[in-house]
């Protein structure tokens, strides 16, 4: 069976916020609440030049529950 | 076959894990290449000393005096506070490359006193200032030093003044493969009474944060019986464990979770993050501490007020399921009744292991040397995990991505997968493997244990460590660097032991590795020989700063360069890949071609050193040594003339042969004449192979006998290589005659530097322009050998030069020895050189015996210097101390180099009939010291 790898999203966070911020795989940004799937209640956001963004490890995305943490799927 | 012997022969036939457990925990995982996720690829920077008490690892865990099983699911180690410190001592603290005037360097003390090679017993101690630890005073004072400046110490600070610290002994002991005894010795050194925290940790390492579906494990307080404060420890893949404390001793529970507000300012979800004891103790503040008393991270609080001059103990026990906690080791009285029963008895048995591997012939102070160093080799070992495929895909550099961003190194690298317990250089300073320390590694650690050695070499040479192109690893700051190649060398080496022991050496091992070397041979013919002329780059190759120029660096004069270490490191793995396949040869004739293949190639690489280039080849005739060669765009080349051990490697490029192939298929030498014979010009350049020697031996030697002497004229005058304390890796005439030359307007100079390096070549941490190294010694030692069991006793030099002392090369080659030694040994006067000025080392009776292997000494007066802690390469101190106390000169040229194997064998065997008494343990003395 071919196994193939989803392309996965790239995570911040806002420190200024105190928020994580998500730009998913059509390359929309979104805000995760403190919550306990945070992915489900994402709010979109919309970055400003004044906002401050620092890169995050990816694999902090499966503690967020974020839809693209499995490493394959199969095809 | 002693208690020991056993249990390494259960463990090798899978009878019984009895290396499941060991002291496989980092003690840095901060600043790693692996934790390292920035854009820039600072690794320093990105994951600090300072987050590292807050913020979960993804990839391996550290601590104090720690162990963990062999996947490193479940952690082990200490922590301690002495209520002034700002924060707990849970790990090693040090100065990161930038922060420290010579590279990174760790500030603590600690010894690796004793280790079996199963671990069935381990001894460890940590010297606990009860002072603050002046965390800011070492930063910043060693930021304002400069690198003329010596390096900044702990014992500078003052911390230790009127011996106001704790000696912390960790003792663990086996009672079986699953059931780990724990005491902890606290002594107070210091002229008053003290108060302290000890606080043995037990966490899970956290995979369950990584990845989906993965189970998350559990520690949980169980009820108490009387007298003892009980975990139970509960993960799918390891099973129960049982943690008990003796007495009734809080237990702090939180999870081994990032705390996300104080690490990137995020709200926490959970108040039970990583921190959460450590603010506790510290702070009084327990938000963080479960009450529920489960978490993923416990912590046992014992405060201990420790009288001056007084000790206390602290017992523990982790063992598996069995019948719970009120099982007891002998069904009488608990954890703790059979426990300092266990504990003296596998203290003895390790004394009687190392009665079987260490020469009776050595004095007191020479065993106890041999002995930490092989302690310090097994304490090396760690739990090494990087799967480079996911690393690179976490940092949005998805090797199949399109849009991917270029990783900052190893992006080459993504067949990656490592996750063993592999030795390492320093757990401290190098806590990564490095492929040609390695192989020196196992020179020391199969005195002990041959079946770790031989698993260590073929792991370099695993599908997931070797690149498909056939490079071996070098190190994570680059695997794609280039390392000399001495796997082989290790290889068939190690090999001979086993064949000395056993009587018959494990031959599918060594066909295994052949093949796998074999793929490694051609992946550096066909990427370092730029002309197909048989002469070598490489670049550094290992040796840091020796060159004019940064020799992996584009050259700034344009052009390449010819090097002559790296020549002679390929000259050297022909002559072993010949060996090897010479030794196949005997039970498989498929092997004969390969033989004869590298014999062939090993003359053209050889003859290329001295008769390629013209007027410009690596050998100069008017000095008498060899060098690298720079050829310049414009078809001009000039030697670089800087007499160090580049020069001196093609020396090491050395193998006697006994022929006992060539009786077998007789064919086979009629060939060589035929080639030789078409070729007078490879015979004229070489050594003549075909010119027997003592018993009729042949040799493979870049040198002929004229040459051999005019280099060793060299190496033995001391001033110019030959120290007090071994050969340095710089002639000394650099220091009045420095080597100046210019480039592009700018002027490289090359100078000797006995000490610490004064550029940041490399990271600066290193200096390869004087000191001596012990692995480069340990080589020229080896071809002494190899060089007398050919020349016998009538070939002899003079040594020192000019002394008007005429020795065999085998007496040359034990006089090197023995001057590395003396670094470790006390002198006449009771000191250490290794030690230099340092008072305390030298004079106290809690510090004076304990030892350090560093990573290379001072080429003047043999003081340490680099990582402080690599016993690594620099414990082959204990190879070279048992070679020359088992085999004498007249029986070493009459057996050749079956000798010594076969020598080892008897010992291993179990033949010695025990050290000198007075030597026995002397690390029980140490420990013993103030009790």
């Amino acid at each position: 069976m071919l196994r193939v790898r989803t392309p996965k999203v790239t995570l911040y966070v806002d420190r200024s916020r105190q928020q994580w911020v998500v730009l998913d795989q059509s390359g929309r940004f979104w805000v995760l609440p403190n919550v306990e799937n945070p992915w489900d209640q994402r709010q979109p956001i919309y970055p400003t030049e004044d906002m401050e963004l620092e890169p995050i490890p990816g694999h902090y995305r499966y503690m967020l529950g974020l839809p693209s943490g499995g490493e394959e799927r199969d095809a | 076959m002693n208690i020991e012997q056993v249990r390494l022969k259960e463990a090798q036939e899978q009878l019984k894990a009895w290396k499941r457990w060991g002291p496989y925990l980092s003690e840095r995982q901060w600043g790693t290449v692996r934790e390292d996720y920035s854009e820039e690829g600072n690794a320093w920077n990105y994951f600090t000393h300072d987050q590292a008490r807050s913020r979960a690892y993804r990839w391996g865990e550290d601590g104090l005096a720690g162990i963990s099983d062999d996947q490193q699911r479940l952690c082990f180690s200490l922590a301690l506070w002495n209520g002034r410190d700002p924060i707990l001592k849970e790990r090693l603290f040090g100065l990161t490359n930038s922060e420290s005037n010579h590279g990174e360097d760790v500030k603590e003390y600690y010894f690796y006193l004793d280790s079996t090679p199963t671990h069935s017993w381990m001894k460890y101690l940590y010297k606990y200032p009860q002072a603050a630890f002046p965390y800011g005073q070492l930063v910043e004072t060693s930021r304002r030093r400069g690198p003329g400046d010596f390096e900044y110490e702990l014992l500078d600070t003052g911390v230790f003044d009127e011996d106001r610290y704790f000696d912390v002994f960790v003792d663990y002991a086996k009672a079986s493969p699953e059931d780990l005894l724990v005491r902890i010795t606290v002594h107070n050194r210091g002229p008053e009474a003290a108060e302290l925290h000890v606080l043995p940790t037990l966490w899970f390492r956290n995979q369950w944060s990584w990845q989906d579906g993965s189970e998350r494990p559990e520690l949980r307080q169980v009820d108490v019986r009387s007298g003892c404060s009980v975990v139970r420890a509960t993960d799918a893949r390891l099973g129960e464990r049982w943690f008990e404390c003796e007495g009734e001793v809080p237990l702090l529970f939180t999870e081994n979770e990032t705390n996300m507000q104080r690490v990137f300012g995020l709200p926490n979800r959970s108040p039970y993050v990583k921190d959460s004891i450590n603010n506790s103790i510290v702070h009084g503040d327990d938000s963080g501490i479960n009450p529920e008393k489960r978490g993923t991270k416990v912590a046992a609080d014992y405060r201990l007020r420790v009288e001056a001059g007084g000790s206390k103990v602290i017992r523990l026990r982790l063992r598996d399921g069995g019948g719970g906690p009120e099982e007891s080791g002998d069904g009488s009285a608990g954890a703790f009744g059979d426990f300092d029963r266990t504990m003296d008895l596998r203290r003895a048995e390790a004394d009687e292991f190392y009665r079987d591997v260490i020469p009776q012939s050595l004095n007191a102070d020479e065993a106890n040397v041999m002995r930490q160093a092989l302690a310090g080799m097994l304490w090396s070992k760690q739990f090494y995990h990087y799967d480079v495929d996911r690393w690179l895909e976490e940092r949005g550099s998805d090797p199949f991505k399109a849009s991917r961003k270029v990783a900052p190194r190893n992006d080459h690298w993504h067949h990656m997968y490592n996750g063993d317990v592999i030795s390492m250089p320093d757990k401290w300073e190098y806590p990564w493997y490095a492929a040609w320390d390695l192989a020196f590694h196992v020179l020391a650690l199969t005195l002990v244990d041959a079946e770790f050695g031989k698993q260590q070499l073929k792991l370099m040479l695993r599908e997931r460590y070797m690149h498909p192109n056939g490079q071996i690893p070098a190190y994570e700051w680059n695997f794609g660097d280039v390392n000399p190649p001495v796997h082989a060398w290790s290889t068939i080496f190690t090999y001979r032991l086993e064949q000395g022991v056993k009587g018959q050496g494990d031959r599918d091992w060594l066909k295994s590795n052949f093949q796998k070397l074999l793929l490694n041979f051609t992946w550096w013919v066909n990427r370092k020989d730029r002309t197909g002329r048989n002469v070598f780059e490489g670049g550094f190759l290992g040796l840091d700063n020796i060159g004019v120029f940064d020799r992996s660096a584009p050259l700034p004069t344009g052009g390449y360069l010819e090097q002559a270490d790296g020549t002679a490191w390929m000259a050297l793995f022909c002559q072993n890949m010949m060996e090897i396949a010479a030794e196949l040869s005997l039970t498989d004739s498929d092997y004969v071609d390969m033989a004869v293949k590298f014999v062939e190639h090993y003359f053209w690489i050889a003859s290329s050193m001295t008769h390629l280039g013209g007027g410009t080849g690596m050998w100069d005739e008017e000095d008498g040594f060899f060098y690298d060669v720079l050829r310049l765009p414009n078809g001009e080349s000039q030697r670089l003339k800087v007499r160090s051990m580049v020069g001196l490697l093609p020396l090491c490029a050395t193998t006697m042969f006994d022929g006992v192939a060539l009786k077998k298929y007789p064919e086979v030498g009629e060939r060589f004449v035929r080639f030789l014979d078409a070729r007078p010009e490879i015979r004229a350049a070489i050594h003549d192979p075909l010119k027997p020697g003592v018993a009729g031996r042949r040799l493979a030697s870049i040198l002929d006998e004229t040459r051999l002497r005019r280099v060793l004229s060299r190496m033995l005058d001391e001033n110019e290589f030959l120290s007090e304390f071994g050969i340095r890796s710089l002639s000394r005439c650099h220091a009045d005659h420095p080597y100046v030359f210019n480039a592009g307007g700018r002027e490289y100079r090359v100078s000797y530097l006995p000490a610490e390096s004064d550029s940041g070549m490399f990271g600066g941490n290193s200096n390869w322009r004087g000191p001596i190294w012990m692995p480069v010694n340990a080589l020229i030692i080896r071809a002494l050998l190899q060089y007398y069991s050919y020349f016998g006793t009538n070939f002899t030099i003079e040594c020192p030069t000019g002394s008007g002392r005429q020795m065999n090369l085998y007496g040359v080659a034990e006089e090197i020895s023995r001057r590395l030694a003396r670094i470790f040994l006390r002198d006449e006067h009771g000191r250490r050189p290794v030690y230099g000025g340092s008072k305390k080392f030298q004079e106290d009776p809690h510090w004076r015996d304990l030892l350090q292997f560093f990573e290379y000494f001072h080429g003047d007066n043999g003081a340490g210097l680099g990582a402080s802690h690599q016993t690594g390469w620099t414990g082959v101190i204990a190879r070279l101390m048992h070679l020359f106390a088992t085999v004498n000169p007249e029986v070493a040229l009459q057996g050749g180099k079956k000798v010594y194997f076969e020598t080892a064998g008897e010992k291993a065997a179990g033949g010695a009939a025990g050290a000198a008494a007075e030597a026995e343990s002397r690390v029980a003395e140490l420990s013993g010291a103030g009790r």
